[in-house]
């Protein structure tokens, strides 16, 4: 007799209805709340979208949709931690479609590599050669989780790109600066520009994702147009959004949130459930789109992405290195 | 005399209802004008107004006495503070509240356990503690029971929950959150014009004593 025993990942039906119900009841409430900007995001053509629109993306056998239950794609868009609009989950999709331009948009690959170039994306998405889609567990630091179908392409890619010499040990992500049509970045409090880091083999790890899109749409602003870090094993906030530079350097960059808060947050932010937040437990989380009633799931190690990652951190403290 | 502005502050069904409606508020955005970005996680919504609630319902019985103190002779003031139990004990219950969402949200009472290693957690929980003892004596025959003197220094707890719930909600968020600051410094401030007075009163009253 076989015996099915759910995956710790895997939602209950009752969430999975509920969401369904949800989307055909609200429809037309969600794009009334969200007004007119992200209504345009979703229906025109032109103008709102994101620069990457034109790349047909297929999907990656390896990280499927069918393994894994997607969030709605209503609640990737409207529950979002972008705090250069805003500090509010429903701040980035108000805020980011009041005139913030992301397209055209420009990436500059910088630093300890022999290939520096500045890059318009379009032209970047071409040379790497197109989209794939992958379905990645999001495990955010706050302990709720989502599952989003990313469009992009691998960063090794991009790394192979840059041809880093060396002494090229790290890569800093450094994220627009445009405090006139970004309300967020009009306080001073989190230290404009948000920067990131990966170290060199953690951003050729086969993971690590430049995101252009979600669902097979351009990434709406609020998710990190037109391109964004993904890496699942890590807390979302490593996912540096609307990235304009990529620095390869021989010293770990000082990311945003270590710079702010270092006894709470790190440099790795890998998911890892045996080490708290100073605050709060980092052993569970709650799905985003479960409802009143779906309680909580367990989080995983790497947030399930062990296989893949475990390696990198070999002799490596992470209670010290979290 | 009664003035009508005095009326109104008197009235109870008012109170009650200013007290009720900010519990029913959640239900807009989860039912009326379904909010995605609050449907996303609704309980943690839920959870977060429900202790928002209780907080500021705290902060404003705490202004009460003071408010008497700096303006003894204000009928509206005085009115006012015939509420004081009421708005009292619907902290405790919007806490009460706050702290089953809680318990609902983590999944049961297994959590209470890394709760209390937790500072952001533990300052919560202490303060619904002291709520529920208060709420527990509030009725008129506890002050019998325990004595005036007895009664009111326990009651003075409040103060303690109140310092801890202004650092619990400091806690909550990644970021510093400034409605900290614009519910508590308020009431910090009428403390201590309250504490001034009181003691002014108290030279005044030793004084003319010694004069007599």
């Amino acid at each position: 007799m076989l015996i099915r025993t759910p995956k710790d990942w895997e939602l209950s039906e009752s969430s999975a209805t509920a969401e369904a119900v949800y989307r055909l009841r609200n429809r037309r409430e969600f794009l009334k709340t969200l007004g007119a900007g992200l209504a345009g995001v979703a229906l025109a053509p032109h103008g709102l979208l994101a620069a990457t629109a034109g790349f047909p993306s297929k999907e990656n056998p390896l990280f499927p949709a069918s393994a894994l239950k997607p969030t709605a794609y209503e609640f990737i868009t409207s529950y979002n931690n972008f705090y250069e609009f805003g500090t509010g989950k429903d701040d980035p999709a108000k805020y980011a479609n009041r005139g913030w331009k992301t397209e055209p948009w420009t990436v500059e690959l910088a630093g300890l590599i022999r290939a520096p170039a500045t890059f318009d994306v379009n032209a970047l998405v071409a040379k790497i050669g197109g989209l794939e889609q992958r379905v990645y567990r999001h495990r955010c630091v706050e302990a709720w989780s989502m599952v989003v179908p990313w469009d992009g392409f691998p960063l090794a890619k991009l790394v192979a790109l840059a041809d880093p010499k060396p002494e090229a040990k790290f890569l800093k992500f450094t994220s627009f600066l445009d405090p006139k049509n970004a309300v967020g970045q009009q306080d001073s409090y989190l230290g404009w520009p948000y920067v990131e880091g990966l170290r060199l083999d953690e951003a050729v790890n086969e993971l690590a994702f430049i995101a252009t899109g979600i669902y097979g749409k351009p990434l709406p602003n609020q998710n990190g147009a037109p391109l964004r870090l993904v890496t699942p094993w890590k807390y979302g906030f490593k996912g540096i959004k609307s990235i304009v530079k990529i620095e390869f350097t021989d010293r770990a960059p000082l990311n945003t949130w270590q710079r702010l808060a270092p006894n709470e947050y790190g440099f790795y932010a890998n998911v890892n459930p045996q080490v708290d937040h100073p605050r709060w437990s980092q052993a569970s989380e709650r799905v985003i789109g479960g409802g009143i009633f779906a309680g909580r799931q367990t989080t995983l190690m790497f947030n399930g992405y062990e296989k893949q990652v475990a390696g990198l951190y070999k002799g490596l403290d992470l209670t010290q290195n979290y | 005399m009664n003035s009508p502005l005095e009326k109104i502050l008197r009235a109870k069904p008012l109170v009650y209802t200013l007290i009720i409606l900010p519990g029913l508020w959640p239900l807009w955005p989860l039912f009326v004008a379904p909010n995605p970005s609050v449907l996303a996680d609704p309980l943690k919504y839920v959870l977060h107004h429900l202790g928002f609630v209780a907080c500021l319902l705290l902060v404003i019985v705490l202004t009460l006495t003071p408010l008497r103190v700096i303006f003894p002779q204000s009928r509206p003031v005085l009115a006012l503070n015939r509420h004081r139990r009421l708005v009292g004990v619907s902290a405790f219950v919007y806490a009460a509240l706050h702290f089953s969402t809680h318990l609902l949200y983590e999944g049961g009472f297994r959590v209470l356990a890394s709760d209390v290693k937790k500072p952001f957690l533990l300052t919560g929980l202490i303060a619904f503690t002291i709520l529920l003892l208060l709420a527990a004596t509030s009725f008129n025959r506890m002050v019998q029971i325990l004595g005036a003197k007895r009664w009111k220094n326990l009651h003075r707890l409040a103060y303690v929950a109140a310092a801890l719930v202004a650092y619990h909600q400091a806690a909550a968020r990644k970021l510093f959150p400034v409605q900290v600051l614009w519910i508590f410094i308020p009431l910090a401030l009428l403390e201590l014009a309250r504490i001034a007075i009181t003691v002014q009163q108290k030279r005044h009253a030793a004084t003319s004593a010694r004069m007599g």
